[in-house]
């Protein structure tokens, strides 16, 4: 990152925002990712260290959104739509077109959107900004989640899982669980294995 | 309804204007206050025919791919928030007013291809570099329509004769193979109802 926050690689000519920490060992394809980021928290994104994220990724964030993206993780193509916390954890592999949503954004019932749709093309740019409640996504470190799949609001995937392509998570994924589905069930569990030998090791190798 | 909706322009672009672009086809009908992005939007707008697509008043199709086929028609209200939403259209997909799709969700009218094996081979060839024009063969298509205040999520996928009622809330990533009552709330791959959306 140049010292005016702009990426030297970058095809797009923007730049990464002041509540953004992006580690000097992680890699961001374009600023194109921060398009739809709204967040005005002054700790709103942290990119961890040695973690990609490659084009495709959209920070799709309202104001009080917060989310960190821990080390060595790679995000290709994901939306995430954050409105209150997505925290990913290290070593996670997440594959293109997933969606992680905190939030719907929108009510349920279809006579309190009407409103909200009548505002959004007051504002420009425009957005269907809700006030209805968000709730946090935690994926845990070592998780790998297949492409197309989406994680909907409330949900936790524990340590080491794998979800399947396309799976549509609905409730936490244990530790070591092998889900896939829509809705994702559980499929098997996983040896851990050694887990910690082999992450303190590549770190201190890198 | 009146000619004077305009393509990528607006006091700020909602995404932004590097991506917003291009002619607005002939045949196709913007109400007043509609913004459309991105300058895929018409690369797959095959058709011809007049008003092929009608779009009422005060939309945003922000990223939607309109890929309409010569016979293709699309119709969609007033007030439809549609963000990256493909519309793949071979007859007729008829929208209401106050729906919303969400990033990523696509609508299918056709099956695109024949189901008989036989006839699967000669619509490859059809389609192929070496057809030279020759027919393909009939292939399944029945219109999709989605009624008023119908919330689609991301990733979802409506196929071909369905018909969503009025409020209907598809979660994300559904595949959605049949009919949908008014305010159902489904899940799923086939979808299937989880709830009411009260």
């Amino acid at each position: 990152m140049t010292p005016d926050r702009k990426l030297e690689w970058d095809w797009f000519p923007g730049r990464v925002p002041e509540n953004v920490t992006l580690d000097e060992t992680a890699y961001l394809e374009t600023t194109y990712s921060f398009e739809l980021f709204r967040s005005s928290e002054p700790d709103a994104l942290r990119i961890g260290r040695g973690a990609s994220i490659y084009l495709g990724v959209m920070f799709d964030f309202g104001l009080a959104a917060r989310a960190r993206v821990g080390d060595y993780t790679l995000m290709n193509g994901s939306r995430l739509i954050c409105d209150a916390s997505i925290e990913i954890g290290d070593h996670c592999l997440i594959s293109w077109n997933t969606v992680f949503m905190d939030t719907y954004r929108v009510p349920v019932e279809p006579a309190l959107r009407r409103p909200q749709l009548e505002a959004a093309t007051q504002r420009a740019p425009r957005s269907v900004g809700a006030d209805v409640p968000a709730r946090p996504i935690r994926i845990g470190n070592n998780v790998w989640i297949g492409f197309d799949s989406c994680v909907l609001p409330g949900v936790t995937i524990a340590d080491g899982s794998i979800v399947g392509a396309r799976s549509v998570v609905v409730e936490d994924v244990p530790p070591y669980t092998v889900v896939a589905g829509n809705p994702a069930r559980v499929i098997r569990l996983i040896e851990p294995g050694e887990t910690s030998a082999v992450s303190y090791s590549t770190i201190q190798r890198v | 309804m009146t000619p004077t909706g305009n393509i990528g322009q607006q006091q700020s672009p909602p995404v932004s204007s590097a991506w917003t672009h291009g002619p607005l086809p002939a045949n196709v009908r913007v109400g007043p206050n509609t913004v459309l992005t991105a300058d895929y939007a018409f690369k797959r707008f095959r058709t011809k025919a007049p008003d092929a697509l009608v779009i009422g008043a005060h939309c945003t199709m922000d990223g939607v791919h309109f890929a309409i086929e010569a016979e293709g028609r699309v119709t969609i209200g007033d007030y439809c928030y549609f963000t990256n939403a493909v519309l793949l259209c071979e007859l007729e997909l008829r929208i209401g007013s106050y729906v919303m799709m969400g990033w990523n969700s696509s609508i299918a009218d056709s099956d695109f291809h024949p189901i008989a094996p036989a006839e699967r081979i000669a619509d490859a060839i059809a389609c192929s570099p070496l057809g030279q024009g020759r027919p393909r063969p009939p292939i399944a298509r029945r219109p999709v329509i989605l009624e008023d205040h119908v919330w689609i999520g991301p990733n979802a996928t409506i196929l071909k004769g369905v018909r969503i009622g009025q409020g209907a809330f598809i979660e994300p990533g559904a595949l959605v193979t049949k009919d949908v009552p008014p305010r159902a709330r489904v899940l799923g791959n086939p979808a299937q109802i989880i709830g009411e959306v009260t």
